[in-house]
């Protein structure tokens, strides 16, 4: 076959295991789905379809779930076989795509729930092409381990072993590198806090033994400079344009976020105006969508930068942590400063501005709503890593989504009610049969409010 | 012993024929006429018998009794008493020798009422043949398919060969998601070069080209100037005029805007164009005052069928000058053929150019050649943007609100900035205009085929033919996208330029040998045959121009490019045997062996055979030929085996096309490939009846065949969660069954008048015996929501969508707000025709006669998202229904139980049935229809007018093609209105360009 090669260096896998992660940051699990349920905008058109909480997504479904184990898994899995095999065995290399696998299974079982992972994305490597289900659980303490044992091996590890001139988040900074895998260990630990206590507590006391991310320095971010660009710069100004929530609006201006006009365009009346979630099909006719904000420049320009996890939402795990597990509301107070601080930072607020910020309540916990507000902050922070901040929702409760009642809401499948997870497609349901089935008998019907294991709230 | 000389001419024409065999019955001694028709034989017995023989005459048998002058007179031969037919290899055969099914069809059929696309003259002419022509604008391909779908994922296309070549029969057509058709290779074969085609519809007839021939084979055969009298010059003119036959209909009572009303006005003046206000929701429309879509105060009226005033009338043209000559050795035919063809799009053309070169050449008693040499040139300009995609004009037409003028459409296209103005935000919807003059493509394609054949009688009864000829292709596409779209790369614009070549190149010896052994004759064959496969391909593409209107790679920023080769080879070798007892009971047997390049080396190799058995009781019993003149019992059974395309066994990476970034991205293919493939195997069986009664006045063919194909090789869908869509396996059973019958019948004959009549039936069934273990279901295509599958012990192609939701009872069960829910997803129907077939009548009264062709469909499903699209678009005629009232959906209410009452707003309903519950149950059509495909009526001018000129012959034809439905269930969709020429591209119609109809003259001339 002259087109292709057979053997080939395992960078170019890992590359492309790491571009595709990012880029399923901006795929229709966060512009249909997560953009909506997170309440960050509304699609136009058909597009928002999926903010009415129906589920007739079958293909969107299928397809977000062959893309999460098509893009990364399906070359994280090949690069882990070859950094482990006896003749190319890389131990460094091995650790930094283990990270990558852990953040891509992340992602499919906080979509799916229980999804298949210790059979998971090994169609080529070992020829599974019916894998089985594991729980969220297991798949969960699984992840912990893993990213434990690759931080020990990152910590001291000798970077040429690595990817030198073909690592695209941190140019092969080990540093960092420690950094951001204990980062994520962080977020995973915290997102079983409320299913498995006992183990979120004992992950974070070891998260807090070894460096994490701390400053904007740290992000975890690339620029996509390949095609068309950045994807939400095609939202802005393609089609289906993306109008912003009145949600994430009134939050901004509510607490004078300078932020505001990162996230929101003004309208062409010069002003904010956000639209409301969930309309049905008459209210939304009759909304004036296309003079709603657009999403902000900053977020949208061909080479806005899109993120996996950042200091600023590790700051507000570290105030959350402080506060739930060692019940100190002082340090759990300036981490939560810190937090929002390195949040303004991150896209580049005036520092007056973000003085002034700094100064106003919000700033602060109160002690009353401490969780909300780090919930809330949380909420911002993640932005434009949308999914993630569904996924907050899900598991603190915060911000507050609540159970749509009003006439002019579509309540879908779910009465009103957030939705909690993708669910698994008649592809899936055709092609694994005898798995899926088992995977639902466990889990749960499979619908869309049937909540996944770490999601308590 | 006698020498006998004489002269041999055509009965009707007195005109001296060449090369007619003369034999004296029952030697092996003869000698062929000569160029004036003279002939003569020495030592011939005075009871001997002569035999005249010539191909496409009847045969004459004469005793010499004496005479030493024997002239006469062959009459051609209109019924074909004794057909000959040409059969695999090239073969030529007594049709009553077969033991399989073969139709032939003659060069009038084909080049009279002239296509595009010889095949298209094939519908409803052959029984077991399905084709399908899609509506994809000039020079669109076809689907063909003989004897149903046989296989889950290959192209089931036949296999043509011309002239004993077998060439390139690649499909065309394209996805849901738009993109242009760019024909079939089988468009390049020039009608007015056809001599005749022969379709072998089964196994056994095809086996001898192996794998090859495990869809059919159509053979197609020249002409090669031969048997023309006179100075040898002809024409052929065509002239046709193409205009529109069919288009949906229109509701004519409200125009844009939303819930009966307009849509707000916008800071600038303009109402506002996004979803839904762009849609055809609003008021009534009464010629009241209001603003329209441009920011104008307007009338709000009716605009009529935007299709009528969109299109245009298209033709087409076609000159042929054929020069043909011989001498007593040599003959040769050279012809050039021009096409031109305007399509009912305006800046959709086709030019073509065919050049044809034949000779043949008996350089000595034993030793002749054959050569041939074709090429083609053509040109095709914007062919139409189809199904989704953003060039598509007949979507773009069909969902334009009632009330938008098609003038200001055309008349405000781009503004002062180079942007495109357009009546809503939607990226999918251009303005049509807007795309016909800024989304353009032009295709050249430049074909070649030669071919060098010989046929060496080395020695009594051994002859030895060998032939070699290369089907070569060269292609170059360009195609482009203005700046000012939003819909073109937001608004960057984009070009791309494709170009390539493919070879096929084939070669193929023959041994033959015949014995005869009393009343037993031989013919025993062994053969061999190589055939290579090259093709390759450069692609460039590039988006975001730096210069307005300037279409070259150099002019954008971003480009990519990318290029393939592929390579395959296959060598076979084979055996046929022919053995005949009594001239009335012959048997045919023919063992081939293939060795494939595409299988793994331990699998390569493989065998397939036929035996094919024909019984003439009529002969053998001396029936009374005015009762049974012609009685054949016919039996015929065959493995035959398949390979697969390239590349197919080995895991490999692809390097990622990449332009910023420092570094190597690979990735891995999402199928997973096999390692131990094995050739797929078709066994086929097929019995069958040729009778003829009253001196053949009627005559009946009759086949009923079964096919089973097991082991294919496909890639079957396998869990997403393996990292990976599909795995290549050998896995799946597909059964066929099915019967034909041919009747033809001269109901009246006089010497003035005379009435053909032609009938065909063909019924097949294709059922899916098995898939891969677990799997339970192959989607082999999808539009929208709905999907044609494969589903173990189902037919093939079943049509599964999604239901409403119902009670036990079956009752739908409806919400509060008075809307359906989506149900479970079930069968909706299957696109394969209960049956199909057609009807002729040729009636000709002195010069005169008229020809009509009609084809009937029965059965079979498809779906309509056109329809789907304009319903919930709120354009098309069916949109009325409950606008004024809301609709009162049939069910019952899901929370009380009681009937529904609640009426649901006509819009709502529509869009959330179809749209976001994607329900498909009302959209699936019935395919049934009844067409009239081809009517000509001929003049033949006398002799007696004709005589005193130079005209040897002339011709006059009054011809149209598909000019109207007698009967269509699906109303004002056409069933054959697909973008695919795929398996399975009658299953899906995706607002098409109308159906055409055509008409126009032919003039044949011979002089």
């Amino acid at each position: 076959n002259p087109n292709a090669v057979t053997t080939i260096d395992d960078a170019a896998l890992y590359t492309k295991a790491v571009r595709s992660l990012f880029l399923e940051t901006t795929d229709l699990s966060a512009s249909r789905f997560a953009g909506h349920y997170g309440h960050y905008f509304v699609a136009g058109s058909t597009a928002r379809i999926p903010d009415q909480y129906g589920d007739g997504f079958d293909n969107n479904y299928n397809a977000m779930f062959d893309g999460l184990y098509g893009g990364a898994i399906r070359h994280i899995e090949e690069v882990l076989t070859i950094t482990s095999s006896p003749k190319t065995q890389n131990p460094v290399r091995n650790a930094m795509a283990n990270v990558i696998a852990v953040l891509a299974y992340a992602k499919a079982t906080d979509a799916y729930g229980d999804i298949p992972y210790t059979q998971g994305g090994k169609g080529k490597t070992e020829n599974i092409v019916h894998p089985s289900y594991d729980t969220q659980e297991s798949i969960y303490k699984d992840l912990i381990a893993r990213l434990t044992s690759s931080i020990s091996i990152l910590q001291g590890a000798d970077a040429a072993l690595g990817y030198p001139n073909s690592e695209p988040i941190f140019n092969n900074d080990m540093e960092k590198w420690v950094r951001f895998a204990n980062s994520v260990r962080l977020r995973l630990a915290m997102r079983i806090r409320f299913a498995d206590n006992a183990l979120s507590k004992a992950t974070v006391a070891q998260c807090l033994t070894a460096p994490l991310m701390e400053t904007n320095d740290h992000n975890a971010f690339i620029i996509q400079t390949e095609g068309t660009g950045n994807a939400w710069f095609n939202n802005r100004t393609g089609f289906p344009s993306i109008k912003m929530s009145v949600r994430l609006i009134d939050q901004l201006q509510g607490s004078a976020d300078p932020r505001l006009s990162v996230f929101v365009s003004k309208n062409s009346n010069g002003t904010y105006s956000g639209m409301v979630n969930g309309l049905d099909d008459t209210a939304f006719g009759a909304s004036n969508f296309a003079d709603k904000s657009d999403i902000g420049i900053p977020l949208s320009s061909p080479n806005s930068k899109i993120y996996l996890i950042s200091a600023a939402e590790t700051w507000l795990f570290r105030a959350e942590a402080a506060l739930v597990y060692d019940e100190d509301a002082v340090v759990a107070n300036q981490m939560y400063r810190q937090g929002i601080k390195t949040a303004l930072g991150q896209w580049e607020i005036d520092a007056s501005d973000i003085e002034t910020f700094m100064g106003s309540a919000v700033a602060s916990l109160s002690g009353v709503n401490n969780e909300e507000q780090i919930g809330t902050q949380l909420w911002l922070a993640v932005i434009p890593n949308y999914f993630e901040g569904w996924t907050q929702i899900r598991r603190t409760g915060y911000p507050v989504i609540e159970q749509r009642t009003a006439d002019n809401l579509s309540q879908g499948v779910t009465n009103g009610v957030l939705p909690t997870r993708f669910l698994y497609s008649s592809f899936e349901l055709n092609s694994n049969y005898v798995n899926v089935s088992a995977a639902i008998a466990n889990q749960g019907p499979n619908r869309i409010d049937t909540p996944v294991w770490w999601d308590k709230n | 012993q006698t020498s006998i000389s004489g002269t041999v001419l055509e009965k009707d024409s007195d005109l001296p024929l060449l090369g007619v065999s003369v034999l004296v019955k029952g030697t092996t001694t003869g000698t062929t006429s000569d160029f004036s028709g003279n002939y003569s034989l020495n030592n011939v017995a005075e009871d001997a018998i002569l035999e005249f023989s010539y191909l496409g005459f009847k045969t004459l048998e004469v005793p010499v009794t004496g005479q030493v002058i024997i002239n006469v007179r062959l009459e051609e031969d209109g019924q074909k008493l004794d057909e000959v037919v040409v059969t695999a290899l090239n073969i030529e055969r007594d049709k009553e020798s077969l033991g399989y099914s073969i139709s032939q069809v003659d060069a009038t059929q084909v080049n009279v009422v002239r296509e595009n696309n010889v095949m298209n003259s094939l519908n409803g002419k052959v029984s077991g043949l399905q084709v399908t022509q899609s509506n994809t604008g000039v020079d669109g391909s076809s689907r063909i398919v003989l004897r149903g779908i046989t296989t889950i994922s290959g192209n089931n296309r036949p296999l043509v060969v011309i002239d004993g070549i077998p060439i390139d029969n690649g499909g065309g057509g394209t996805g849901q998601g738009g993109g242009v058709d760019r024909g079939d290779a089988l468009s390049d074969i020039n009608p007015d070069d056809v001599a005749s085609i022969s379709v072998l519809k089964g196994a056994g007839a095809s086996a001898a080209y192996g794998s090859l021939g495990i869809n059919g084979v159509i053979l197609i055969t020249t002409k090669t100037g031969n048997k023309r009298p006179g100075i040898g010059v002809s024409l052929s003119s065509t002239f046709m005029f193409t205009d529109i036959m069919l288009t949906p209909n229109f509701q004519n009572e409200y125009g844009t805007g939303f819930f009966n009303d307009f849509a707000p006005i916008n800071a600038d003046g303009k109402p506002v164009l996004d979803y839904p206000f762009s849609w055809s929701w609003g008021p009534r429309l009464e010629g009241q005052s209001y603003t329209n879509w441009l920011g104008q105060t307007d009338s709000y009226s009716p605009q009529g069928n935007p299709y009528k005033d969109f299109y245009q009338t298209g033709y087409s043209i076609a000159n042929t000058v054929a020069f043909e000559g011989r001498s007593d050795k040599t003959s040769f035919r050279m012809s050039i053929t021009d096409e031109d063809i305007q399509g009912i799009v305006s800046n959709n053309t086709l030019g073509k150019q065919t050049f044809n070169i034949r000779g043949r050449s008996q350089l000595t008693d034993k030793f002749s050649i054959d050569g041939k040499m074709t090429f083609i040139t053509s040109k095709v300009e914007n062919r139409p943007d189809l199904a989704e995609g953003n060039g598509n004009t007949a979507l773009q037409l069909s969902l334009m609100p009632r009330d938008i003028r098609l003038t200001d459409v055309r008349n405000n296209t781009i503004n002062a900035q180079g942007q495109e103005i357009k009546w809503n935000l939607d990226n999918t919807f251009n303005n049509p205009y807007w795309a016909l003059n800024h989304l353009r493509n032009t295709d050249n394609r430049d074909r070649f085929q030669g071919l060098l054949a010989i046929d060496w009688k080395m020695f009594k009864n051994f002859s030895l033919t060998a032939r070699t000829g290369m089907d070569y292709r060269v292609f170059d596409y360009t195609s482009h996208g203005a700046r000012g779209a939003q819909s073109i790369k937001s608004g960057l614009g984009e070009y791309s330029h494709n170009n390539g070549k493919s070879r096929i190149w084939n070669s193929d010896m023959l041994a033959s040998y015949k014995a005869e052994i009393g009343g037993f004759k031989l013919t025993a064959s062994v053969g061999a045959m190589h055939r290579d496969e090259a093709f390759n391909n450069q692609y460039i593409n590039g988006f975001d121009s730096k210069v307005r209107d300037f279409y070259n790679i150099s002019n954008y920023k971003n480009s990519f490019s990318s290029e393939s080769i592929t390579k395959k080879a296959i060598t076979s070798y084979y055996a046929l045997g022919q053995f005949q007892w009594g001239g009335y009971l012959y048997f045919d047997t023919s063992l081939r062996n293939d060795n494939s390049s595409a299988l793994p080396k331990d699998n390569n190799s493989y065998w397939y055979h036929s035996e094919n058995l024909s019984f003439l009781f009529s002969r053998a019993f001396g029936l009374n030929p005015k009762f049974i003149s012609k009685g054949k019992l016919r039996a015929s059974h065959a493995i035959v085996g398949n390979d697969t395309g390239a590349y197919r066994t080995q895991a490999f990476y692809n390097v990622d096309q990449t332009v910023t970034l420092p570094y190597t991205v690979a990735s891995i293919p999402g199928s997973l490939p096999s390692f131990d493939l094995r050739p797929e195997t078709s066994k086929s069986w097929e019995i069958g009846a040729d009778l003829g009664f009253f001196n053949n006045r009627l005559m009946l063919d009759f086949t009923y065949f079964e096919t089973n194909t097991k082991d294919q090789i496909q890639a079957v869908p396998i869990s997403g969660a393996s990292g990976f869509e599909t795995v290549v396996v050998n896995a799946g059973n597909i059964k066929n069954n099915g019967i034909e019958v041919q009747l033809n019948a001269v109901p009246v004959e006089t010497d003035n008048f005379q009435w053909n009549l032609g009938v065909n039936f063909t019924k097949n069934n294709s059922f899916v015996a098995s898939l891969n273990e677990g799997l339970s279901s192959i989607e082999l295509g999808r539009l929208w929501s709905v999907s044609v599958e494969a589903r173990p012990g189902e037919e093939f192609g079943g049509l599964y969508g999604n239901d409403f939701k119902r009670d036990n009872f079956g009752r739908k069960l409806i919400t509060d707000n008075g809307l359906t829910q989506r149900g479970e997803r079930i069968l909706l129907g299957n696109i394969n025709p209960d049956w199909f077939g057609g009807i002729s009548n040729t009636f000709r009264f002195k010069n005169l006669s008229l020809s009509t062709l009609i084809s009937v469909q029965q059965g079979g499903e498809f779906y309509s998202y056109g329809r789907a699209y304009r319903t919930y678009f709120g354009t098309d005629k069916r949109s009325l229904v409950g606008r004024e009232n809301g609709i009162i959906e049939d069910g019952i209410n899901e929370n009380t139980g009681f009937k529904n009452e609640v009426a649901a707003p006509a819009f709502l309903k529509q869009f959330t049935d179809i749209f976001s519950n994607e329900v498909s149950k009302d959209q699936v059509l019935d395919a049934s229809n009844v067409k009239v495909r081809e009517v000509t009526l001929t003049y033949s001018f006398p002799q007696t007018i004709l005589r005193d000129t130079f005209i040897q012959s002339a011709s006059l034809s009054a011809i149209g093609r598909n000019l109207f439905f007698l009967y269509n269930a699906a109303g004002d969709i056409d069933p054959e209105a697909g973008y695919s020429s795929g398996p399975t591209g009658t299953a899906f119609e995706h607002s098409s360009l109308p159906s055409t109809r055509s008409y126009g003259l032919n003039l044949k001339l011979n002089f």
